[in-house]
């Protein structure tokens, strides 16, 4: 037998061949796929905007400043900035070299145009009213002293300026280049500053971003929606996947790599499968109890407080939220550098005292009802857990389940007994009050008309002293556990679970993805 | 036969109006509105009110009804409050996905039910007769999401076989895209046979009674010659009816296949925008349905005379 030695040209095509293969294996584009349970509504930060498209969008676009994990405010596209001895005027200094997703170097002039553009009532922009006669400060004037640097005047000093400027549902006042708007005025595309550009977006089915390679990244390490943001992956795909469960066999079958917001039954059933690893991390959200003060039979503070006494906060956030979260009555989140020792005195179970509060109040057993919803599981199931437990000292709570929308309806008009319900995050403790406290005559959906309480809130709002905010926040907390207008339960967390391939994911106080410095195996 | 049609689609307009107000109504009668969930819990009524001026909705409901009819007559079915996309366009986009997955589906179901009721139906009372009877009777009874989520389950995660999400439109590949409506078609399918053959072998046993097949068979023609020439086209009738009801039915929406299969279909589309209160894609979706329905029915009726001469259409 003649043994034929390989002929060049087939040596030459073998090794051809396995060039193209490492060739191929390089240039490779790396993808991270993730889900969202909605499409996203715009690409046009701050405007025509929820959840989804925020979390999007903060990929794409930054802002002069963002908050940091503990929600405090940090420096993003500013290098530092500085505020006027009157508290009005804030002078940022811009960072040099910050590069459009286009090319083009951002300057003041940039600044300048997207701040008026925002300002500008056409815009829809979602924050505008913050900053009218009604909102937190007008702006009176901005400049640009010189081409990296912006002054902005307000009429009055106020706590919540940064704050505001960097809420992400604000769009957090992305500074974009001006091609993002045609000639007529009409939104087009982001062309922003953030660490990926917006490549594709297919109606109802996926979002794409991809990696700007001329990204000028901050030096600090990645801090909430600032610091060091160096995008590791080529891609991002935000997949379009309204249905949870459809979403938990795509993670499992290795077409997607991270799903964010898992319900917690979910958590139990992925614990113990060996491709995914679980990112748990405390949440901004509050859930809680909601009374109608003005209710004929719950005016009466000692039947509430009966209520708060008759239950047992930790073992209900124990049984809903399986150990993810933590017991927490106050309005202030866990986490906030403002959540003070103060704040953690809330109730503790009391069925004696409580017993004895209704037979003072004079209750016979009147039925107190109380709204919830199936959307939020945990929000059924707190709502379930108060009844049993207030039904231990003779209080009959009957549930009515309703569809979000119509649950949402009542809320703003006020028109409950009392409801299970739960408020999105908010970034500042001011906030936080806020959305609990005002008139009920003018504003039928605040639990809580305290007007001492209004009067705090709004000087917490006016001073930035950081001492000074925090009396006033304890001082607020006390009164709030005094008149239960409601009983906070828990802040919730969010759940995310990523394929085993994915590395360096952190979830933070925020419940939004950071895709920047994570890799795919 | 032109005049009929005529006629026939002249009586729709009384009905879609009717479906018009209804519709109107009944979306605004729900709790709730597309501003408070768009806002959320952090709805600041200045903010809710600007809103409503943009969207429209601060106007008298008869004056957003008027404006609404006013550009449905020229073809405009509005914009959808959520993301802005025209109404119809959409429509159109998510109904060619349920489209695709109901015909095939409803046509595979009728290619097998109905020679399985005919056959169950000339051995009546057999083991065969009675399997074909449990079998229809178990796809009948069996929900629809569950089926799909263990074919799911099955096909998705432990064999692997099949995709488990997404959807890919046919223009852009069409072998992928059949591979994520495979189970889609195969678990309406499965549930469609249910219905048809249990139509199909009633139908058939009516008219295995009759005269006309005792004299073919006693005359000496082989049995499936009765069965394929007299038998099949007699029995037909009923069951193409009802394979028009069928699919009128599933042409407006099998929102729950859709939703456990993640396919962006028309049913999903009005699930999501009656939970987003978004009212100009609910009306529109509605309106679509009946207009199918109608249209649907109306082609069942013309094909009548073709499995059956006494029908005329005049």
């Amino acid at each position: 037998m003649r043994r034929r030695r390989p002929s060049p040209a087939w040596a030459v095509g073998l090794a051809a061949l396995a060039l193209l293969a490492m060739l191929g294996k390089a240039g490779a584009e790396t993808l991270l796929r993730t889900r969202l349970n909605a499409d996203i509504r715009s690409t046009d930060p701050g405007t025509n905007r929820d959840a989804n498209t925020d979390g999007v969008i903060a990929h794409v676009v930054e802002g002069l400043v963002a908050f940091r994990d503990d929600t405090s405010i940090g420096p993003m596209l500013a290098d530092s900035w500085a505020v006027s001895n009157d508290g009005k005027t804030y002078t940022f200094r811009l960072r040099q070299g910050v590069k459009f997703h286009n090319g083009a170097t951002m300057t003041a002039d940039d600044v300048i145009w997207s701040l008026k553009r925002w300002l500008d009532p056409a815009t829809q922009w979602r924050c505008l009213s913050e900053f009218s006669a009604t909102g937190i400060a007008r702006i009176e004037k901005i400049e640009a002293p010189d081409p990296q640097t912006v002054a902005i005047t307000l009429d009055q000093p106020s706590a919540l300026f940064l704050p505001t400027v960097a809420r992400p549902d604000c769009g957090q006042t992305a500074i974009i280049h001006r091609d993002s708007v045609g000639a007529d005025g009409k939104w087009i595309a982001p062309i922003g500053t953030g660490p990926f550009k917006l490549a594709e977006w297919k109606r109802g089915q996926y979002v794409d971003v991809v990696r700007f390679d001329g990204y000028a990244s901050r030096s600090e390490p990645r801090n909430g929606y600032t610091g060091a943001k160096d995008a590791r992956v080529d891609r991002v795909r935000f997949n379009v996947i309204p249905d949870s469960s459809a979403a938990k066999a795509g993670l499992l079958s290795g077409s997607l790599d991270v799903i964010m917001s898992l319900s917690i039954p979910d958590l139990e059933e992925l614990k113990s499968r060996p491709e995914v690893q679980l990112s748990i991390t405390p949440a901004l959200g509050l859930t809680g109890i909601l009374f109608q003060t003005k209710d004929p039979l719950l005016k009466d503070v000692r039947i509430r407080r009966a209520i708060a006494l008759s239950i047992d906060t930790a073992q209900i956030v124990d049984a809903v939220m399986m150990g993810t979260a933590r017991p927490n009555n106050s309005a202030l989140p866990l986490g906030s550098p403002f959540y003070s020792e103060a704040q953690s005195h809330g109730y503790a179970q009391n069925i004696a005292e409580a017993k004895k509060l209704l037979l003072e109040a004079g209750y016979r057993g009147q039925p107190v009802k109380m709204i919830t919803n199936k959307r939020y599981s945990f929000v059924f199931d707190s709502s379930v857990l108060v009844q049993a437990m207030a039904q231990t000292v003779g209080i009959n709570i009957e549930l009515e389940v309703m569809d979000w929308a119509a649950q949402l309806d009542r809320y703003n008009r006020g028109d409950y007994q009392s409801m299970a319900f739960t408020y999105s995050a908010r970034l500042d403790p001011s906030l936080s009050f806020e959305m609990l406290t005002g008139p009920k005559a003018t504003q039928p959906r605040k639990v809580w008309d305290n007007p001492e309480a209004q009067d705090m809130l709004r000087q917490s709002m006016m001073i930035d002293d950081p001492a000074k905010r925090q009396a006033l926040f304890d001082d607020m907390h006390k009164r709030f556990i005094a008149d239960v207008p409601m009983i906070v339960l828990f802040n919730g967390a969010e759940l995310t679970a990523l394929r085993k391939g994915i590395k360096g994911y952190a979830g933070w106080l925020y419940p939004q993805p950071r895709f920047w410095g994570v890799t795919v195996e | 036969m032109l005049s009929y049609l005529a006629r026939r689609l002249a009586m729709t307009i009384p009905t879609l109006l009717l479906v018009a107000i209804a519709v109107f109504a009944l979306v605004r009668l729900i709790p709730g509105d597309p501003v408070q969930v768009m806002l959320g819990d952090a709805a600041d009524p200045a903010q809710a009110a600007q809103l409503r001026m943009q969207l429209g909705l601060d106007q008298p409901i008869p004056v957003q009804f008027m404006h609404w009819i006013a550009k449905l007559a020229a073809g405009d079915f509005g914009h959808s409050i959520t993301n802005n996309l025209a109404v119809l366009p959409l429509i159109l986009d998510r109904f060619q996905v349920s489209a695709v997955i109901v015909l095939v589906a409803v046509a595979a179901a009728a290619c097998i039910a109905v020679p399985a009721g005919l056959v169950a139906a000339w051995k009546q009372n057999s083991l065969l007769d009675l399997s074909v009877v449990g079998g229809a009777t178990l796809l009948l009874s069996i929900p629809s999401f569950w089926l799909g989520l263990l074919l799911l389950l099955l096909f998705g995660l432990k064999l692997k076989w099949l995709p488990v999400i997404g959807y890919v439109p046919f223009a852009e590949n069409f072998w992928q895209a059949a591979t994520f409506i495979v189970l889609p078609i195969a678990t309406l399918t499965m549930v469609e046979i249910g219905v048809l053959t249990r139509m199909a072998r009633a139908a058939s046993i009516e008219v295995l009674r009759l005269e006309y097949v005792t004299h073919a068979r006693a005359k000496g023609v082989p049995e499936w010659r009765v069965l394929a020439r007299h038998v099949l086209p007699n029995a037909f009738a009923p069951t193409w009816t009802l394979i028009g009801l069928v699919l009128g039915h599933l042409l407006g929406g099998i929102a729950v296949i859709e939703t456990v299969f993640t396919l962006p279909g028309l049913g999903r589309l009005l699930v999501d925008s009656i939970f987003a209160r978004d009212y100009p894609v609910v009306q529109g979706c509605l309106l679509f349905t009946a207009v199918i329905y109608v249209v649907v029915n109306l082609i069942v009726d013309l094909c009548y005379p073709l499995f059956d001469p006494r029908v005329t259409v005049a």
